[in-house]
């Protein structure tokens, strides 16, 4: 018995360096948390290819800026968040975007946007899914549907989505393909 | 976040000092035992009950943590003890994201050895224990903010109309490191660092026991848990024997 605490001691080391290795109260980088909506573009006179929109500025409508990172880009390939405390999000997706300053640089106020704008509406159900302590609870989107909301002049001609009954639980694959 | 590694670098020293002492007095004792050898020295017996001192002061300090534990054990043979401990706690466990309090009660009950050898009549004990634990708790999940990486719609939904998760249970072993010195006649005090090992435990739907009383916190990554006492006991003398 008089070994026993040469077995406790090592025993507790190894419990204590476990322990401390741990990063609990930080949320990796790495874990999946709340996902965005995601939506590959295709040429719609040939639906198997990607097309590329040129000049693209993304805005969510209610917000004052650009969705960071889509302030006037060439892509096939958006990632949008959305809200988590309504059922609804719109984005306004504006191709060829340019600001045209009206024949005076040095006046903003006569300033107008050009490009075509459209709109699409977001609509589905919410979730909460526990991830873990130091990330909580995280949103999934069930029942989601896509609409291009009509207008004079539409440039995203078709959309489809992947799955019937379409959900957002992860970002590992496109959502929607968008056809222009 | 900053208060808790604080926390766990206090523990993880102290656990490192107990370790230190232990070494220390083990020397002590291979002096002491042939020194001892002659005397025919009677030794107390009977049963020795108590309280966490460390938990009761924690509940006065701590706004996020009221519990109390009362401990009792019995001397079975000349260093091997029969150990409990029957405790309540609650504790109020705030993050960024989420706000809960767990409620519950514990039960643990095992055996104590005492690895000490006492000089003549003195009884004071470095000992090792195992324990197997059992808790019956709750959560109540007060509110909590929906993680998102991207903040351009803000703020994310927060619930805040509280969840009950009932009905829980766990079990989990524990080794037991401490000591316990008698500072006065039949009164003790005590310290010790417990590392537990969970073995079952309800998982709540859609939420994590992340405290578990008698258990304290639990680790995402692993089964492994740590916890620590200040007893101050009082021995009920029964009988004395000799050695």
């Amino acid at each position: 018995m008089k070994y026993l605490k040469i077995l406790v001691i090592p025993l507790f080391l190894l419990g204590i360096l476990s322990i401390s290795c741990e990063r609990d109260d930080i949320c990796p980088e790495s874990t999946p948390t709340t996902p965005s909506l995601i939506i590959d573009f295709f040429d719609v006179s040939n639906q198997e290819d990607s097309k590329n929109i040129f000049g693209l500025l993304v805005g969510g409508i209610g917000q004052e800026s650009a969705l960071p990172g889509y302030s006037v880009v060439t892509t096939a390939n958006l990632v949008l968040p959305l809200k988590t405390d309504e059922n609804t999000t719109q984005y306004a997706l504006i191709q060829n975007y340019s600001i045209n300053d009206n024949g005076t640089p040095e006046d903003p106020s006569d300033d107008f946007q050009e490009g075509n704008q459209d709109i699409i509406t977001i609509k589905y159900s919410r979730e909460q899914v526990y991830v873990s302590r130091a990330c909580g609870y995280k949103t999934i989107f069930k029942n989601v549907t896509l609409t291009i909301e009509p207008d004079s002049d539409n440039w995203i001609k078709a959309k489809q989505s992947i799955n019937d009954n379409q959900s957002v639980e992860d970002e590992t694959e496109t959502h929607f393909n968008l056809f222009h | 976040m900053k208060q808790k590694h604080t926390l766990t670098y206090f523990i993880s020293s102290f656990i490192v000092m107990i370790l230190f002492c232990v070494t220390v007095n083990a020397q002590n004792d291979s002096i002491v035992s042939t020194a001892n050898d002659s005397t025919k020295i009677k030794l107390k017996y009977g049963l020795r009950v108590g309280g966490d001192i460390g938990k009761l002061l924690r509940s006065f300090v701590d706004d996020e943590y009221s519990g109390f534990e009362v401990i009792a054990d019995y001397r079975l043979k000349k260093r091997l003890y029969i150990a409990g401990e029957i405790g309540f706690e609650e504790k109020t466990n705030t993050t960024d994201y989420l706000n809960t309090i767990t409620k519950g009660t514990y039960l643990k009950g095992g055996i104590d050895y005492n690895m000490y050898e006492n000089w003549l009549n003195m009884d004071n004990m470095i000992y090792s224990g195992f324990r197997v634990g059992a808790s019956s708790f709750n959560h109540t999940l007060n509110s909590f903010q929906v993680y998102s990486t991207n903040q351009y719609w803000e703020p994310q939904f927060t619930s805040t109309s509280p969840q009950n998760f009932d009905g829980l249970t766990a079990i989990w072993v524990e080794l037991i490191l401490g000591i316990k010195a008698e500072l006065f006649n039949n009164l003790f005090l005590g310290l010790n660092v417990q590392l537990k090992g969970l073995i079952t435990e309800t998982e709540p739907d859609n939420f994590q026991n992340i405290y578990i009383p008698g258990f304290n916190k639990t680790f995402d990554s692993s089964r492994i848990g740590v916890g620590y006492s200040y007893t101050l006991s009082y021995r009920i003398p029964l009988y004395k024997k000799y050695k």
